[in-house]
């Protein structure tokens, strides 16, 4: 047993980044302290102190604003500039939350940004062109929604495929099917009142913006107050741990991609509504944003895990950097270079905070 | 004569716990020789550092054939000094024939830089015949015979060696093998073994250190117990002595178990692990029963059977009246019943790491005294704080990340987060490996603790100085069955138990060196 735990301690010791894992925890407490090459430095203080990292993202955030300001104050103080960073991003809030949904159980689901393209794409479909009622198209596209997560959860859990490949996967399937039912077209011509589930202004933004913030308040609240989230939790740090722990851990995993697929519905619909129908080939361009936020939130509040506040914070945090950067006159390409970039300091980052916590 | 492999003054610190003390080791050219121990007791640590895995604290010698060799050991440095280490896994491509998998890792090319298949072939061959063996060479590791895989692995750790050279180290490799198997393995050891070759064994299971070894080195709680004993002139209960005698003194037996005759509230009935019936188990309220047996015995599977952590082929638990069927059972139904399991493997099945104490803690009972929509606060920090304090858990704070905390000490976490829950049975697996002394003195005192409050106790432990320490009775499993039963014994009388019937070993072929 203090062998395995040797192991890791020492054996961590030994990888390329000694800055990083030299005290390591497991090793015991007083190793003698190794001087940190100069570029880790940094990453090594945010790494060890606790308070300075559960909020480096959140000053990174308020350091970036403060310089555009600096650069470009005619542009950046104007409300239209916050109302576009705040206002314009819930079309990633919802495959993000679905996302993290299935990444706290330890799952992985690719497939949120088109289940919500292929639920973006049923709804105007339906109404437009088969000419159903716009409640019941709603009641629908859902149904279609958690019936891809019962598809993902399936082969996922019950068959036991790495839920990685499946997503990747069942989402371009999604993508097809999308296509087909709208015949690769753009189908528009939802009402611009059913519009308003999205669009009406509430102090300058959008309703969804709110419905974003309910949302991950919600579910920020049973992750950690529930004993639901604390399943959740232990399911992903260790399904053994769980499952000997009279956790229903199969059951956990397989209502995540369920709980996925619902949440990117509703992002579907909302989707939808706000631009009147859709194009279905647009679906991928959700996907990569989405899981950046959620990456780059484990680095925030809760340091180390997958958490709804901070992919909240992510999200706003991306769309900040990706806005001040077009303001300064950076083209349209900035922002799949930014959210790129993003994914892979984010996924950096978790992993260092991942070592330093001691977590295997 | 010069050593083949000497090892002086090697000892290795992890953190605030020494893994090795001063031990050494001689290998001769020409032997097979055996390191044994227990779990925990150095043994892999000193593989691992002579396969340069582990930097050894100061002061560690490091010759072969008379040769010093740095730390921290290089792959090529041992390559060169002729040294393979073959590991429980085999490291064997499973897709890869035959061939390729003795040639992995040195292709020779021909001059347009392709694989040169044909010496590539004739050097698989050599290293083959040279073991007097014939396998299909062009085969899929994967469809050979577990013993066969194993050849490979030898062949492809002898291939670049002449005749009396080098050295093989088997760390647990042999794990795998059957009885029978296990012969004809050791038959083409000894060929490379007579030509001068050594072979270091990292073995688990005595019977065979005794049939098939020349010389054994005993580690004991990273101490040197036994150095270079020639095995002809031991017996196996000698070696397993040498192997335990830690000591337990200030843990006292518990006084008889309170529940007497007829207050069985535990009973196991028509268990199953795969060689028919174990045996009648009952336990009274109160009581400590050991289970003690042989690798390959039961007793590593005995204590996940009881707690529906893997299903039995049969089997009926009985708590208090109401029988739970083993053989369909998970383990939230036998939580519900009382019945919970500390597992060896504290890391894996024990504890999420990297998750708080507090947490650790609270999750069995986390939905069954939470409210749907809110955990509760208050019944959280009082039974955490109760683990902390009772089980004395250092650093006393219970919002730590678990992983941070020593093994002793993620022990008795683990230990807590069961027995604050009141267990009707409390299932263990050997439940102080690698935990260091003080540590292990708290453990046993909670376990007679929970015992006199009531709690019935299986202990599953291959080793005898705990069992013997804390339980009323031992049951002693040989081959998947009860084979005796001791009342509050001492460790000889455990370990002349456990290994009391005759090895059931092919007789050794007569050894071809004389020993040193």
């Amino acid at each position: 047993m203090s062998q395995s735990m040797h192991e890791l301690g020492s054996g961590a010791g030994a990888t390329a980044a000694p800055d990083v894992v030299a005290d390591s925890p497991l090793a015991g407490s007083p190793s003698p302290p190794v001087e940190p090459p100069a570029t880790n430095r940094v990453l090594g203080f945010v790494a060890r102190n606790e308070i300075a990292h559960r909020y480096a993202v959140i000053g990174v955030w308020v350091l970036m604003l403060l310089v555009y300001i600096a650069i470009e104050p005619s542009k950046m103080l104007q409300a239209a500039t916050f109302q576009s960073i705040f206002g314009s991003q819930e079309d990633l809030v919802f495959p993000a939350l679905a996302a993290v949904a299935t990444f706290i159980v330890g799952e992985f689901d690719l497939s949120v940004a088109f289940i919500m393209g292929l639920c973006a794409t049923a709804l105007p479909v339906l109404v437009v062109l088969h000419g159903v009622n716009v409640v019941a198209a709603c009641f629908i596209v859902v149904g279609i929604g958690i019936a891809c997560g019962l598809v993902n959860g399936f082969f996922a859990v019950v068959v036991g495929v790495n839920g990685l490949i499946v997503t990747l996967g069942s989402g371009s399937l999604m993508l097809g099917v999308s296509l087909l039912i709208s015949d690769s077209q753009t189908v528009s011509g939802l009402s611009v009142n059913f519009g308003k589930i999205d669009l009406y202004s509430i102090g300058g933004l959008p309703i969804s913006f709110f419905y974003g913030i309910v949302l991950a308040a919600i579910f920020a609240y049973i992750v950690s107050f529930t004993p639901l989230g604390r399943h959740m939790t232990f399911v992903g740090a260790s399904r053994e741990v769980a499952r000997l722990a009279g956790v229903r851990v199969n059951r956990i995993r397989f209502l995540s991609y369920v709980a996925s697929g619902l949440l990117c519905s509703l992002g579907g619909i909302l989707l939808a509504a706000s631009l009147g129908g859709f194009d279905s080939s647009a679906s991928s361009t959700y996907l990569l944003p989405a899981l950046s936020a959620v990456f780059l939130g484990t680095a925030v509040i809760q340091p180390g895990r997958f958490n709804p506040i901070g992919t909240m914070v992510g999200i706003y945090f991306l769309a900040t950097g990706i806005m001040g950067l077009e303001l300064l006159g950076l083209g349209g390409w900035i922002e799949d270079a930014f959210y790129g970039a993003a994914l892979v300091i984010a996924v950096s980052l978790a992993e260092v905070v991942r070592r330093r916590r001691g977590a295997s | 004569m010069t050593a083949r492999l000497e090892i002086r003054h090697l000892s290795k610190t992890f953190g605030s716990t020494r893994a090795l003390s001063d031990v050494e080791l001689e290998v001769e050219p020409g032997e097979i020789h055996a390191l044994v121990g227990q779990n925990g007791s150095g043994k892999s640590t000193l593989v691992k550092i002579v396969a340069g895995y582990h930097l050894p604290d100061r002061g560690a010698e490091l010759r072969v054939d008379g040769r010093p060799l740095h730390f921290p050991v290089q792959p090529h440095d041992l390559r060169a000094a002729g040294i393979a280490v073959v590991h429980q896994d085999l490291g064997l491509v499973d897709h890869l024939s035959v061939v390729d998998n003795i040639g992995v890792g040195q292709y020779h090319r021909t001059r347009f830089g392709r694989v040169d298949k044909h010496r590539e072939r004739a050097e698989a061959e050599q290293a083959l015949s040279r073991l007097k063996v014939s396998l299909p060479l062009l085969a899929p590791v994967r469809s050979l015979a577990p013993a066969d895989r194993f050849r490979v692995a030898i062949a492809r750790a002898l291939r670049n060696l002449h005749d009396g050279e080098g050295l093989v180290i088997l760390d647990e490799a042999t794990r795998a093998l059957s009885k029978d198997s296990l012969a004809s393995f050791y038959e083409m050891l000894r060929h490379a073994v007579g030509a001068g070759s050594s072979v270091l064994v990292v073995a688990h299971s005595l019977p065979e250190v005794m049939a098939y070894s020349d010389r054994v080195t005993v580690l004991r709680d990273g101490r040197l117990a036994g150095a270079g004993l020639c095995t002809g002139d031991l017996s196996e209960q000698e070696i397993a002595r040498l192997m335990v005698g830690r000591d337990v003194a200030t843990v006292g037996r518990p006084s008889a178990p309170p529940g007497s005759a007829g207050d069985a509230g535990i009973v196991v009935r028509g268990l199953d692990l795969g060689e028919g019936d174990v045996g009648e188990i009952a336990i009274a309220r109160g009581e400590i029963v050991g289970v003690a047996g042989k690798p390959g015995s039961g007793v590593d599977e005995l204590p996940y059977a009881l707690t529906g952590a893997h299903r039995p082929a049969a089997g009926t638990l009985v708590v208090d009246g109401a029988a739970i069927d083993l053989a369909s059972t998970d383990p939230r139904r036998a939580l519900l019943a009382g019945v919970v399991l500390v597992p060896e493997r504290r890391d894996v099945q024990g504890l999420a790491l990297g998750l708080r104490v507090a947490e650790n803690v609270t999750l069995p009972r986390v939905h069954l005294r939470g409210r749907r929509h809110f955990t509760g606060i208050d019944w959280q920090r009082r039974e955490a704080a109760q683990v902390v304090e009772t089980l004395g858990v250092r650093p006393s704070d219970p919002s730590m990340v678990a992983g941070k905390l020593s093994g002793g000490n993620q022990q008795k976490v683990l230990l807590g987060k069961w027995l604050v829950g009141g267990p009707k049975l409390l299932v263990l697996h050997e439940p102080t490996q690698g935990v260091d002394v003080a540590a292990r003195q708290d453990l046993l005192a909670a376990l007679t603790a929970a015992a006199a409050g009531g709690c019935s106790v299986v202990l599953a432990s291959s080793d005898p100085s705990e069992l013997s320490a804390v339980c009323h009775r031992v049951i002693v499993l040989v081959d998947g069955r009860i084979a005796g039963e001791l009342l509050e014994p001492d460790a000889d009388a455990v370990v002349d138990a456990v290994y009391a019937d005759e090895p059931q070993m092919p007789e050794p072929e007569p050894r071809s060196v004389a020993t040193p």
